[in-house]
C-alpha cells in the first residue's frame, strides 16, 4: 500500500508542478537560444513599423508587490508609448537571470528592464546586452554597470524623511535606531539619512543613542525583543524609535503599548504597510514614508519608450549622475518618496493604496480628519 | 534521520545520579556526601547541571549589565519571550527522540499564525459580518489554528511514516511549501490589527486589560502547583510500596516537595514583583476611580499568560512522555525501532501522532507569537525552527534517538533566550550574538556527550 501512495504521490506533484510552472505572466520561456542576439537587432532595426519591444526580467515574481503594483504601471506606460510588453521570471535564482535576459533579447527586445537578484551575477549579461544595441534599465536595485540606467526610490532620502519626522517631534532626549537586516546595503543607507539629520544633535549631546542594533531578516518580533531589552536596560527612558520600516515599526509599537507609551514616543518607517498606515491613524507611529511602485514602474515604462528611440541613457529626461557604492557614476532616475504623517494620510486614500476601512480601523471618531 | 547507531551512545535513560561524579576522580571524592545526597534524592544531575549552567549565565549577566537582568521586570519579559520556543521544544523532543527531525516548524508557524490571524480580522468580522472583537472570536481562532495544526503535522507525517520519506526531506519540504503559501495567499500583506482577547494570549496591553494572571491568580496558581507537587510525591510512594519498590528516605522526599514549593512559589513571587508600568496604572486607577498613593499605584502584574500556556504544555506533555503508552512507545521506537516493531508497537502510526502533536503545539506558539506582537506578518517565525532545535538539543536530547526529556527542552529553550536577550541588554551587536549562540550550542551538546559517553 505505501508504495503504491509513493508512486500515486510522485505522480500528482508532477503535474502540480507542471501546471504551477507555465503562468507568470502569459510569456513563455522560448527554448534555449542558440540565435545570436546580433541577428535580432539587425532585423529589427531597418523597419520603423513594428512596435518596439520591451521586456522584463523579474527576479521573483511570487513576491505580491511586483505583479500588482509595478507590473500594471510598467505595462501601461508601454503600451501609451505604442510598444510591447514581454517578460519572464527568475524565482530568486541568478543564473536564470542571466540567460532570461538573453532570452528577452532573442525574443526581439530593443530595451530590457532588470530587477536584479544579485547586482553583481548579472553584470555579464548585462554587458553583453549593450554591447548589442540593447539598452538595459536598472529597475529598483542597482546593477554596476555605468552604462545601463539605475532608477530607484532614493534610500538615503528615504532615511532621511523618516528622521526629519521624528526629530520635528523630539529633537533632543535618548534615542533607539532599529535597522534593518545586516547583509542588506539598504540597511546601511537608511542608516546614512538618519545621520544627515540626528548627527549634529547626536554630537552636541542632545541626542543620546541608547541602543542601536541590526534586526536579522527585518523580522518585528525579533525587534519586539530587542525594543522591550532597550526600554529595560534604560527603565523605560526612551524618547524616540528610528525604526528603518513598518514591519519592525509593527514590533516597536508592541513594545511600546506593553509599557503604556505608545502614541507617546514617535516611531518611524517605511513602506506603506496597511497596518503601518492604520497605526499613523491611531497615533501609534509618527511617519511612514511611502514609496509608491506604480511611479516608479511608470517612471520606467517611459523611459524605456525613450529609450527604443534613442538609446543614449544620458539624454532620458529626468537623469542625473549617480556615484554608485563601487565607485562607478551611473546614469539615474532617483524618485522622491512621500512621508505620510498623521497630517496627509488623504494622500494614501486619493491614491487609492488602501481603503477607507483597513485605514480607520479602530479609530476613534475625530481622531483623524482623514477618518471622518 | 535515523542514522547509524553510535557505538558509545546509550540506548536508554537510566539514571546516572550516583555515578557520574565518580569518574572525577578526586573532585568526586570531595563531592562524596552531595553525591549521596543527590543519589537519596534521585534527582537526575544532567537536569541539575543545567539549572547551574543557567544560574551561573544569570548571575554573570545581572553582574556586568549591573543589577538589570535579575530585575522582576526583565525576568518576567524573558519568561514572555522564551515561552513559544519552549512550547515547541516540547514537541521537538518527540520528534528527535523518535529519531527524527522537524525542520518546517518555522514555516509552519508562519503560516498557522497568519491562518488564525485572517481568522479573526478577516473571515469573522467581514466575510461572515459578525465584527470585531466578539467575546468568542478567540476561542475560534485558536481552535481552528491547533487543529490544521495537527491536521499539517499529520499530513507531514503520514509522507514520513507511510510513505517512507526521510523526514528531514519531507519537512525541508514543509518549510518551503508553507512559506511559499503564506505569500501566495497573505500577498507579503501584514494582518493587524488583531483581536483584543486573543492578544491577552501574547502577554500584551490593550488599554488597562494586561495578558496576566494578576496577583491573587498567581498566588492561587503557585498554591496550586505546590500542593500538586506533594500529592505526586505521596502518591508515588504509596505506588513503589505496592509493587515493592525502595521508597526514598522521608526527609529526602520532604526536601524534594519543599525544593519544588519554593520554585513554584518563587516564580509567582517574582512576576507579581513585577508592578503594572505607571502609564498603565494611572490609567487603571482613573478607570476603577483610585487615587494614586503618593508613592505611585503598584499593581503586581503577575505571571503571564503565554507562561501559563508554556506550564500547561509541559505539564501535559510530560504526561504524555512518561506516563501514557503513546509515550513510552516514542522512546521505544528511538532506542531502537526493529525491536519497538517486533515487539509489537504500530511504530508508523506513533511516528504520524508525534508529528501531528508536533503541529499543534507549532499551531499555540503561533498563537503566542501573533497575539505578542498583535499582528501577523509574512516573515513570522523565519529561523525559528533552529531555535527549536537548539533548545531541545542544549536540553539534553540525543539525535542517536531514544533519549530526551521535555523539562530539559524547556531549559534549553530559557537558556538559548536569557543568552540572546542577556546580550541585547547590555548592547551586543547581532552578529556577535549569534557567534556566541552557536558556540555555545556546539560546546553544551559537546560536554553533554563527553559526560554521556564517560559515564555508561
Amino acid at each position: 500500500m505505501s508504495r503504491r501512495f509513493v508512486v500515486l504521490a510522485a505522480t500528482l506533484m508532477l503535474i502540480v508542478s507542471a501546471c504551477g510552472g507555465t503562468g507568470t505572466s502569459g510569456t513563455t520561456t522560448a527554448p534555449a537560444a542558440t540565435t545570436a542576439p546580433v541577428a535580432v537587432a539587425t532585423t529589427a532595426a531597418p523597419t520603423a513599423a513594428p512596435p518596439c519591444t520591451v521586456g522584463v526580467s523579474w527576479n521573483n515574481y511570487q513576491e505580491e508587490r511586483w505583479a500588482k503594483w509595478d507590473e500594471p504601471a510598467i505595462k501601461a506606460a508601454i503600451a501609451a508609448g505604442g510598444g510591447k510588453y514581454i517578460s519572464n521570471d527568475a524565482k530568486s535564482s541568478a543564473e536564470t537571470q542571466a540567460s532570461n535576459v538573453d532570452n528577452l533579447i532573442s525574443q526581439g527586445a530593443k530595451v530590457v528592464i532588470v530587477l536584479a537578484q544579485d547586482g553583481t551575477a548579472i553584470k555579464p549579461s548585462v554587458a553583453k546586452a549593450i554591447q548589442n544595441g540593447v539598452a538595459v534599465i536598472a529597475y529598483d536595485r542597482l546593477i554596476e554597470d555605468p552604462k545601463a540606467l539605475y532608477i530607484t526610490f532614493d534610500n538615503v532620502l528615504v532615511g532621511k524623511l523618516e528622521a526629519q519626522s521624528v526629530f520635528a517631534a523630539k529633537a533632543s532626549g535618548n534615542y533607539v535606531i532599529i535597522k534593518g537586516n545586516k547583509a542588506d546595503a539598504n540597511a546601511d543607507f537608511l542608516r546614512g539619512g538618519y545621520d544627515q539629520v540626528i548627527k549634529a544633535a547626536v554630537t552636541s549631546g542632545a541626542i543620546k543613542i541608547v541602543g542601536e542594533t541590526y534586526t536579522d531578516n527585518w523580522d518585528p518580533a525579533k525587534a519586539q525583543t530587542e525594543m522591550e531589552q532597550f526600554l529595560t536596560a534604560n527603565s523605560n527612558k526612551v524618547d524616540a524609535v528610528l525604526s528603518e520600516n513598518d514591519g519592525m515599526a509593527g514590533g516597536v509599537v508592541a513594545a511600546l503599548t506593553a509599557q503604556g507609551l505608545a502614541g507617546k514616543v514617535p516611531v518611524s518607517g517605511q513602506d506603506g504597510d496597511k497596518a503601518a498606515l492604520n497605526r499613523i491613524a491611531l497615533g501609534t507611529q509618527t511617519v511612514d514614508v511611502w514609496k509608491d511602485s506604480r511611479a516608479l514602474g511608470k517612471s520606467a515604462g517611459e523611459a524605456a519608450m525613450q529609450l527604443c528611440k534613442n538609446s543614449d541613457i544620458t539624454k532620458v529626461t529626468g537623469t542625473a549622475p549617480f556615484t554608485t557604492p563601487g565607485g562607478n557614476t551611473v546614469s539615474s532616475i532617483l524618485l522622491q518618496p512621500d512621508p505620510i504623517t498623521s497630517a496627509n494620510l488623504k494622500d494614501v486614500l486619493d491614491a487609492g493604496w488602501i481603503t477607507k476601512a483597513d485605514l480607520c480601523q479602530g479609530v476613534a471618531a475625530g481622531k483623524n480628519a482623514s477618518c471622518n | 534521520m535515523s542514522g547509524p547507531p553510535i557505538p558509545n551512545a546509550p540506548t536508554a535513560e537510566g539514571r546516572p545520579a550516583g555515578s557520574i561524579a565518580s569518574v572525577f576522580g578526586p573532585i568526586g571524592a570531595a563531592l562524596a556526601p552531595v553525591r549521596r545526597t543527590l543519589s537519596y534524592l534521585e534527582v537526575d544531575t544532567r537536569l541539575l547541571g543545567m539549572v547551574l549552567a543557567l544560574a551561573v549565565i544569570w548571575v554573570s549577566f545581572d553582574l556586568v549589565s549591573g543589577g538589570t537582568f535579575l530585575s522582576p521586570r526583565n525576568l518576567w519579559n524573558l519568561s514572555v519571550q522564551s515561552s513559544s520556543i519552549a512550547i515547541m521544544a516540547t514537541g521537538m523532543v518527540l520528534v528527535i527522540v523518535s529519531r527524527g527531525i522537524d525542520l518546517s516548524v518555522g514555516s509552519m508557524l508562519g503560516f498557522l499564525g497568519y491562518t488564525m490571524a485572517m481568522t479573526q480580522a478577516v473571515w469573522i468580522p467581514q466575510a461572515l459580518g459578525l465584527g470585531f472583537d466578539r467575546p468568542y472570536t478567540w476561542i475560534i481562532a485558536v481552535v481552528v489554528g491547533v487543529a490544521l495544526g495537527a491536521v499539517i503535522g499529520g499530513l507531514q507525517g503520514f509522507v514520513i511514516a507511510y510513505g517512507g520519506v526521510p523526514s528531514f526531506i519531507v519537512t525541508l519540504g514543509g518549510l518551503l511549501v508553507w512559506r511559499g503559501l503564506i505569500f501566495r495567499y497573505a500577498q507579503g500583506q501584514t494582518i493587524a490589527p488583531l483581536d483584543q482577547n486573543f492578544q491577552m494570549l501574547g502577554g500584551g496591553t490593550v488599554g488597562t486589560r494586561v495578558g496576566a494572571l494578576g496577583e491573587w491568580a498567581s498566588w492561587i496558581l503557585g498554591a496550586v502547583i505546590c500542593v500538586a507537587i506533594v500529592y505526586t510525591l505521596i502518591t508515588g510512594r504509596r505506588r513503589r510500596r505496592r509493587y515493592g519498590f525502595p521508597n526514598r528516605p522521608l526527609w529526602a522526599e520532604a526536601m524534594l516537595g519543599l525544593a519544588g514549593c519554593a520554585v513554584a512559589l518563587g516564580v509567582m513571587w517574582v512576576a507579581n514583583s513585577y508592578p503594572l508600568p505607571i502609564n498603565v496604572a494611572l490609567q487603571y486607577g482613573q478607570e476603577h476611580g483610585i487615587t494614586p498613593p503618593p508613592g505611585g499605584l503598584i499593581i503586581p502584574t503577575g505571571l503571564a499568560f503565554p507562561v501559563v500556556i508554556m506550564l500547561g504544555v509541559t505539564v501535559v506533555m510530560t504526561f504524555i512522555a512518561s506516563r501514557r503508552r503513546f509515550g513510552r512507545y516514542v522512546y521505544a521506537i528511538g532506542g531502537n525501532p526493529e525491536a519497538a516493531a517486533l515487539a509489537g508497537i504500530n511504530v508508523r502510526r506513533t511516528l504520524m501522532l508525534t508529528f501531528s502533536l508536533m503541529g499543534a503545539l507549532v499551531a499555540l506558539s503561533a498563537a503566542v507569537q501573533t497575539a505578542r506582537l498583535d499582528a501577523a506578518v509574512t516573515n513570522l517565525g523565519v529561523q525559528n525552527e533552529l531555535d527549536v532545535i537548539s533548545a531541545a538539543v542544549i536540553g539534553g536530547t540525543s539525535f542517536a534517538g531514544g533519549i530526551g526529556t521535555i523539562p530539559g527542552a524547556i531549559l534549553g529553550a530559557v537558556v538559548m533566550q536569557s543568552l540572546r536577550s542577556g546580550m541585547v541588554l547590555l548592547l551586543v551587536d547581532s552578529p556577535t550574538q549569534d557567534i556566541v549562540v552557536g558556540i555555545v550550542l556546539v560546546a553544551a551538546v559537546g560536554l553533554d556527550t563527553a559526560l554521556r559517553r564517560r559515564t555508561t
